[in-house]
């Protein structure tokens, strides 16, 4: 809440921030109002609500310089949002700072299908980059269950990835270059429009960092030929373990599919009382198998992956006969996280990843833990790379349901640690997980990643307090830039 | 370059103080805590001219010992490697299980930490991406003998800044690679070719196009240019039945060519003699970047990909082809010259060099890795 | 663009200002322009600027009667899948005037949190359009929501004294059938007349306030009204006996659709029952959260239908029969009327939907033409009701259907939003016709009064013009072998098509 947490004088440095703000960029695009400010507090994750002391809703790339600018001399710190749709919490605004966000950046700069390459500012949405290359026979690959409405730019701070990232990778393999604003209002080109560049490849390090190295301005996209032929089957298993074994099968027999999604009972619940997608009856496991590529080779590996299916005693295949099929089978998949609220109060979702090999064991880990919490849990997973998504389902009515919850999300990430696994496969770090960088990575190995954060942000003012449990002092500054530092305004200095 | 087993080593022309070769991460932790002068590593030695000769070299460091596979899970897909492991000996294990790193560079007896540090690749760049789509962890050694690693063990993994991107064709200015972890790809069952020749830099460009525009999905589409003219190579490697299927295609879609089952000899490997570049450059502009080259140059190009090898003449006039190739992103590189020459080894530098410069003084403030080799002198 | 942007805020020190423009590279305040893609609209609509300010409501935000269900407002995730739908979301790119955002500044007000003018000025942003049902995968039923909290507003909100005039004459005018018949008279004089081009051409008409210039230019054309028999005889056999609710706006401006829907009724085995005396069935009051009144009107029509003895109500307009439906929940907490308003909610039917139930009898003529068709917003996401006429079209030899791109997207009309926030809506009009246009169809089928108007009306501005007809004009045509030229030519010129040909307006 406004002046809960800070000082009076803290407050007072942000109001006059805004004004600053509306000189420079326009009153329309600052809003103090605390009835707005609000709307504003939290991303896709309902579990950590922050006010921000300024939303600054940028409308061109100057917008976001000037307000870093201004945010460096104040010594205030920012966040920048897209769509608001992260699950881990790094949108979420910092008490009394910045919030700049970038859903008005919505323009496709350049669509380039002889390169196969698309420029696009970071507002703009990922469904609209593949609906864009369309008539061009081009699609943008990474495809996250909520691409009709997150933004490239989020997509590029997480590194976002999605149901075909199995065969076709994630965010960072499909961005070719960036436009960065930096903390102190620099503006740089990461990468380009060529496959390599000179240098240390910082487009490499900056996407997935979470909006803690900058703010990304424009994005320049890779696309991708539509291919000659796509196949998509659902199959139906009596057990979660035929359905694993039959992911190993397909792997070992040296097929890639484009996609292999795994839902359980719970899951399939959900979603067919959410889109009655219609899956197959009383399955405690279904599968949802993608194939694309040359028509030969996609006909001749689904004939093989069904026989797969079959050996694994699949009681139903169903095969889509077209592109509505296809979409059909999809929606069930893509809509599960939030149809599970129509069969729970409330619900949380998880993101870990597993080795493959680890899945049948691990998921009779979990089921065993979330016996012993009393609480039960739906799954969905990109079952081809181990990306797990626990949806544990509770009632926030019930006198310490949420803290279990959230303790028993913890328990399985603790699990994927174990497995060797990781604690976030897509959904990010952020808010939510920094408590467990700890657990995956040594402090030397956190340090060594906040080396970069200390060249990029010294003053580490982009998105703090996301990401690393514990923030470095960076190097050759002596410490943080804190509110007393910061220079009279009166005096009309510049730093 | 030549790095021979006695005293008497040269690395880009410059003589180290003293080498060692330790045999495990713990040995190279400790070797860098011990000593304060400048460090260079190198692996086998097959890509030192890759980067501008070291302003000074107190001690080669020799990755050549570190050569474990120290895990394979075929079920995953995954393998981890330390970074002296000859990628020749790694592909060979991982065909036990039919699987194989989808990274085809032709230095022979080349190491994992060099690829890695050189950022080098070969044409099923095409398919499969180069080492930033394939290095899905690493640990390094760094200035201070901090040993830290970044990724990890699954291909699914946002936990943290990727760093291993960072330490991709940084020629060890960040700290020295200890071990890599890859993600892996089945082997294809077959394999086969189509070759055209291509008459000038137009239908170069123009053939390469209809390939990129089609539905087919070549491993690699490599163009030999011998200064005028040449030919163009497609690869199919997947099932017979698509091989076949998609050469026939191919063969129509390009109006003619020649099957075969094996690509050409000189499928890959890198031309020599005059100044050696590397180019880079948007794809669809390769007509136009090979205009641009001075005469008597030769090499290949992944023609699909915007990456070109090409030896040009000793006295061209580089900056002026950079020059040339600019308005598509172009940059030419250097990997090898005559020992004599002094060139521009990297080109100019770009708007962020200011951040790179920054990145480098974090991770090695004292300057000992590597001094001198990257752009702009870092 | 709004003049304040550039002017430096009241109060600043002419050292800050000045600090803060070399800070980014002016050199003086004035230097940093302002302006961008985002349309004006969006200025007003973030910070109010320009616009005149509803005051917050008195004491607490809501009270005891009917607020927003706390429980129907934590079925809310907050995923943002509804974001890409929200016609506003879609304008203005803000948080506030999204539904997840209104859905925030509900709780807000429910929890006793922060509520002021500008919550006020982003609920009433709302259209009412309820993409967002249609869009949200945990069935969060934000219709229920907003109607509550529209009511909350009317009761506890003041309004500025235009706004309140502009309501005022609003919801005194349409709702009542008989005073919108009186105006028809002078309505068609003055389309007669040519006083419309004349006040166009001189400028005198953008001088008015925009929502009077925005009635002006929607009002269409006026045709002879054709009475309506009380008792109208089924052809063949009687499959239903049905009542027809003859509408406010479409029965005043639309008396043909109303002709040709008791025609295509009566020819697929309907007996069509018009009662005489019916009252507007209170879709715009209900909408607008004017509770009393849209009770009144829903216990009339009860009255009058049960009276009427029918096995079906039908209504034509699609506000109007998401409304009907709706009767069941609007008098849940009224004894004596509960059950009866579930009676008459269970048989109410649009009668696309009712003749898709029933199944074609009557031989349909071919129209060899394509459509356009336009989902209305309380047809496909209120009612749900979008395959019913698109297969009575196809059943048509010769139609074929061409789907519009942002489907989902409101054209802006939103029962009487274009006439209280005219500068979205014609935003909104323009995406809508520029969707229509794209699709190269020869003629717009609509279901609704009010699409039909925003989308000729904006098509006109355009410069364009196209045939717009209502899917039972289309059906009765059809039946009666009307030649398709003839359809198309009355669709383009006939009533209801659009008198103002001025050329398109300065914003």
């Amino acid at each position: 809440m406004v002046g809960m947490t800070d000082t009076e004088q803290a407050s007072a440095r942000t109001l006059e921030l805004a004004e600053r703000l509306r000189a420079a960029i326009g009153a329309a695009k600052v809003l103090t109002d605390p009835a707005q400010l609000r709307t504003y507090e939290c991303d896709g994750l309902e579990a950590f609500r922050v006010r921000p002391g300024v939303v600054v809703l940028a409308e061109h790339r100057d917008d976001v310089v000037r307000t870093v600018k201004l945010c460096a001399q104040a010594g205030i710190p920012f966040v920048a949002r897209g769509s608001g749709t992260g699950l881990s919490g790094g949108a979420v605004p910092v008490s009394d700072g910045v919030l700049i966000v970038l859903s008005r950046l919505r323009s496709i700069v350049d669509v380039d299908p002889d390169n196969a390459r698309m420029v696009v500012e970071p507002g703009v949405i990922n469904l609209w980059v593949t609906r864009e290359a369309a008539p061009h026979d081009q699609l943008y690959a990474p495809d996250p269950s909520s691409q009709q409405v997150c933004s490239i730019g989020g997509n590029v701070a997480e590194n976002s990835g999605g149901a075909h990232c199995l065969k076709y990778g994630f965010t960072v393999n499909h961005v070719m270059g960036a436009e960065v604003v930096l903390a102190d209002g620099e503006v740089v080109h990461l990468g380009g429009s060529a496959p390599e560049h000179p240098g240390l490849d910082l487009l490499g390090a900056f996407v997935g960092s979470e909006g803690t190295l900058g703010v990304v301005t424009q994005v320049t996209v890779r696309l991708l030929r539509v291919p000659e032929s796509v196949q998509t089957m659902l199959v139906g298993f009596h057990s979660v373990a035929d359905a694993a074994g039959t992911v190993s099968d397909i792997i070992a027999a040296g097929i890639l599919p484009a996609a292999i999604e795994m839902m359980d009972a719970l899951a399939i619940e959900a979603a067919e009382a959410a889109v009655q997608c219609n899956y197959p009856e009383g399955a405690e496991a279904v599968l949802v198998i993608e194939l694309d590529g040359p028509q030969v080779e996609v006909d001749e590996q689904f004939e093989h992956v069904e026989t797969l299916a079959r050996a694994r005693h699949a009681f139903e295949t169903r095969i889509a006969a077209d592109a509505e099929d296809r979409a059909l089978m999809w929606k069930g998949r893509k809509s599960a996280f939030a149809a599970v609220g129509r069969i729970s109060p409330s619900y949380y979702v998880q993101d870990g990843v597993i080795p493959r090999t680890r899945l049948p064991e691990i998921l009779a880990s979990m089921s065993s833990l979330a016996d012993e919490a009393n609480l039960r849990v739906a799954n969905v997973f990109h079952a081809g790379d181990g990306n797990l998504h626990p949806l544990i389902l509770f009632d926030d009515a019930v006198p310490g349901a949420p803290k279990a919850a959230e303790e028993l999300g913890f328990a399985i990430l603790d699990l994927c640690i174990e497995a060797g696994g990781s604690i976030t496969g897509e959904h990010g770090v952020g808010l939510e997980k920094k408590s467990k960088m700890a657990g995956q990575f040594t402090a030397e190995d956190l340090d060594t990643m906040q080396l970069v954060r200390c060249a990029f942000d010294p003053d580490g003012l982009a998105n703090p307090g996301k990401l690393f449990p514990t923030p470095r002092l960076c190097g050759e500054r002596p410490g943080v830039r804190t509110a007393d530092t910061a220079p009279d305004p009166a005096l009309g200095e510049v730093f | 370059m030549a790095v021979r087993s006695d005293n008497n080593t040269v690395l880009a022309g410059v003589t180290p103080g003293g080498m060692a070769t330790p045999a495990s991460a713990g040995e190279v932790a400790d070797i860098l805590r011990s000593t304060t002068g400048t460090v260079v590593p190198v692996g086998a030695g097959t890509k030192t001219g890759w980067a501008a000769a070291p302003t000074s070299c107190d001690l080669l460091l020799r990755t050549t010992a570190l050569d474990r596979v120290v895990e394979h899970v075929p079920g995953d897909l995954v393998v981890v490697a330390e970074a002296g492991v000859p990628l020749e000996t790694l592909q060979g294990q991982l065909a036990e299980h039919n699987q194989m790193l989808a990274l085809d560079p032709p230095e022979p007896g080349a190491t994992l930490g060099g690829i890695v540090g050189a950022n080098a690749s070969g044409p099923r760049r095409l398919r499969f991406g180069t080492v930033r789509d394939l290095l899905i962890g690493v640990t390094v050694v760094l200035a201070d003998g901090t040993t830290a690693r970044a990724g990890g063990k699954v291909v699914k993994n946002v936990a943290g800044y990727d760093l291993g991107k960072l330490y991709t064709g940084a020629h060890g200015a960040l700290g020295v690679l200890v071990s890599t972890t890859w993600r892996l790809h089945p082997l294809p069952a077959a394999a086969g070719t189509v070759t055209v020749p291509v008459a000038d830099a137009a239908e170069a460009g123009r053939l390469a196009n209809l390939v990129a525009r089609s539905t087919l999905t070549p491993t690699a589409v490599e163009l030999r240019w011998d200064g005028g003219s040449g030919e163009l190579v497609v690869l199919f490697e997947s099932i017979p039945a698509s091989v076949e299927a998609q050469s026939a295609a191919a063969i129509e879609l390009l109006g003619g060519g020649e099957r075969a089952d094996e690509p050409p000899d000189w499928f890959g490997e890198r031309p020599t003699g005059g100044v050696v570049l590397r180019m880079a450059y948007e794809p669809h502009a390769l007509p136009r970047v090979l205009a641009a080259l001075p005469a008597g140059s030769a090499g290949t190009a992944s023609a699909c990909t915007g990456v070109a090898y090409l030896s040009v003449p000793a006295d061209a006039d580089l900056a002026a082809l950079r020059a040339a190739i600019a308005p598509y992103d172009g940059s030419a590189v250097v990997l090898g010259k005559p020992a004599d020459l002094d060139v521009d080894h990297w080109g100019p530098v770009a708007d962020s060099f200011g951040l790179m410069t920054r990145v480098k003084d974090q991770f090695d403030p004292g300057r000992r890795l590597s001094p001198g080799r990257l752009l702009g002198g870092l | 663009m709004t003049a304040d942007a550039n002017q430096l805020p009241e109060g600043a020190s002419r050292a800050t200002d000045q600090a803060a423009a070399e800070a980014v590279g002016a050199r003086r305040p004035v230097d940093l322009g302002q302006g961008g893609p985002i349309a004006a609209s969006a200025a007003a609509a973030t910070v109010g600027l320009g616009m005149p300010g509803s005051g917050p409501p008195r004491g607490a935000a809501f009270d005891d009667h009917h607020p927003p269900d706390p429980a129907l407002l934590d079925d809310c995730v907050h995923c943002g899948f509804c974001l890409p739908t929200c016609p506003t979301y879609v304008l203005w790119g803000e948080e506030m005037d999204s539904p997840r955002g209104r859905i925030d500044i509900m709780k807000g007000a429910v929890q006793g949190d922060v509520f002021d003018a500008s919550s006020v000025r982003h609920l009433d942003q709302c259209l009412g359009c309820m993409a967002c049902v249609t869009a949200c995968p945990s069935g969060v039923q934000y219709d229920k929501l907003i109607e509550a909290t529209r009511a909350q507003l009317e009761r506890r909100v003041t309004r500025p004294p235009s706004q309140r005039w502009l309501r005022r004459m609003i919801y005194g005018l349409f709702p009542y059938p008989r005073r919108l018949r009186a105006l028809r008279g002078p309505l068609r004089a003055y389309q007669a007349s040519g006083l419309g081009r004349l006040l166009a051409r001189s400028g005198l008409l953008g001088k008015l306030p925009e929502p009077l210039q925005a009635m002006e230019s929607l009002a269409p054309r006026l045709g002879k009204v054709e009475k309506l028999a009380e008792r109208t005889p089924a052809t063949g056999t009687k499959r239903r006996t049905v009542g027809l609710l003859t509408g406010c706006v479409q029965g005043t401006f639309f008396p043909d659709v109303n002709a040709a829907t008791v025609r295509v009724l009566a020819a697929e085995g309907c007996e069509v029952v018009v009662p005489r005396a019916q009252s507007c069935c209170g879709a715009l009051s209900a909408h607008a959260g004017r509770e009393p009144e849209a009770l009144a009107f829903a216990k009339r029509v009860i009255e009058t239908f049960e009276a009427a003895g029918v096995d079906n109500i039908v209504a034509n307009a699609a506000g109007c029969g998401s409304n009907l439906k709706d009767f069941a929940h609007q008098l849940r907490d009224e004894p004596g009327w509960a059950k009866r308003a579930e009676a008459l909610s269970a048989k109410a039917r649009d009668v696309a939907e009712l003749l898709d139930e029933l199944g074609p009898v009557a031989t349909r003529h071919p129209l060899p033409m394509t459509v356009a068709y336009q989902d209305a917003c309380h047809l496909g996401h209120a009612q749900g009701v979008r395959t019913q006429p698109r297969r009575l079209l196809r059943g048509i030899p010769g139609v074929e259907i061409k789907e519009l791109r942002e489907a989902e997207i409101c054209c802006g009309s939103a029962g009487t939003y274009n006439l209280l926030h005219p500068g979205p809506a014609r935003e909104l009009g323009e995406r809508k016709a520029g969707a229509v246009l794209a699709t190269g169809a020869q003629v717009m089928v609509t279901a609704n009064p009010g699409c039909w108007m925003q989308v000729a009306t904006t098509l006109a501005r355009m410069g364009q013009r196209l045939p717009v007809a209502h899917t039972v004009q289309v059906l009765d045509a059809s039946i009666r072998g009307v030649p398709v030229d003839r359809l198309l030519r009355r669709a383009l010129d006939g009533p209801g098509t659009v008198v103002s040909t001025a050329a398109p307006r300065r914003r």
